[in-house]
């Protein structure tokens, strides 16, 4: 049985932009910056980091609709830390990597197992 | 389960640990507002960088009200776990009652049978013996699933 369409194509939106918002912000911080202090050279600062800004919205909302998806709960750590690694370098593919162990794996095969999830109430 | 707490469920949300979450959340989404506002007028003052800023403070100070909510939401309301009952499968005899030999053994073993029998007798006790066992373990797997998951700020 496949898992849950609506699941998958979260899990996949959400490692999307955590990449691509990972990679943006090392670009910003380890490019961007040090030209910016050593250079004077405002280019990448300027246009990097609108669009990391940018990202970070788009990141922040796919995330929490993912943490809510494979079960995390609101106010843990867990998720805090998934939403705001995207405002830390790497940390976002790092967060990918234990976020995928964690809850993504385990909730991907939750959802092939059982088809149609009716609430089963005792038995 | 379902015994109906002596308080109103929602009085949870003045326990301590709750109103300081309450209060940290109004001084976060006040500061992304307050930041937001900054912004503004620095956007005003010419500094064209200040729009984009302008424009995501209040994004994210909408998104920490939608979190908040979410918080209370979920402790009022935890979500009816659809993976509940359908892990716990027990095999085919494991259920009590239902194993092989379930109520003649003990009448065998009290009828004082051969040696044979009342061996059997005996490994029919054990048998419903562990199968009541399992079947109060189940029970227990199914009253705590779920526990805990939801409830963040407890």
């Amino acid at each position: 049985m496949d898992p849950d369409p609506r699941l998958a194509l979260v899990v996949r939106a959400y490692r999307v932009l955590a990449y691509v918002t990972g990679t943006v912000l090392i670009i910003l911080c380890f490019v961007g910056i040090p030209l910016q202090v050593l250079a004077g050279n405002l280019i990448i600062v300027r246009y990097v980091g609108t669009a990391h800004g940018i990202l970070y919205i788009c990141y922040v909302i796919v995330a929490f609709v993912m943490t809510r998806l494979v079960r995390m709960k609101v106010a843990s750590p867990g998720t805090v830390i998934v939403l705001l690694a995207g405002t830390v370098p790497v940390l976002t593919f790092l967060v990918e990597l234990w976020v995928t162990r964690a809850y993504i794996n385990p909730a991907l095969a939750a959802s092939a197992r059982r088809p149609a999830p009716s609430p089963a109430v005792g038995r | 389960m379902t015994d109906a707490p002596a308080t109103p469920r929602w009085r949870i949300l003045l326990t301590p640990r709750w109103l300081s979450w309450h209060l940290f959340a109004a001084a976060a989404v006040t500061g992304m507002a307050w930041l937001g506002d900054w912004q503004f007028r620095r956007a005003m003052a010419g500094n064209t960088l200040s729009w984009a800023y302008t424009f995501e403070w209040p994004i994210f100070a909408i998104f920490g009200i939608v979190f908040w909510l979410k918080t209370i939401r979920d402790e009022l309301h935890p979500a009816a776990d659809g993976t509940q009952a359908s892990e716990v499968e027990l095999p085919a005899g494991a259920k009590p009652g239902s194993g092989p030999r379930a109520e003649p053994s003990g009448a065998a073993a009290a009828d004082g049978l051969p040696a044979s029998g009342a061996e059997q007798a005996a490994e029919g006790q054990d048998e419903r013996e562990l199968a009541e066992y399992n079947a109060y373990l189940a029970k227990l797997s199914r009253e705590v699933r779920g526990h805990g998951r939801w409830h963040g700020l407890r």
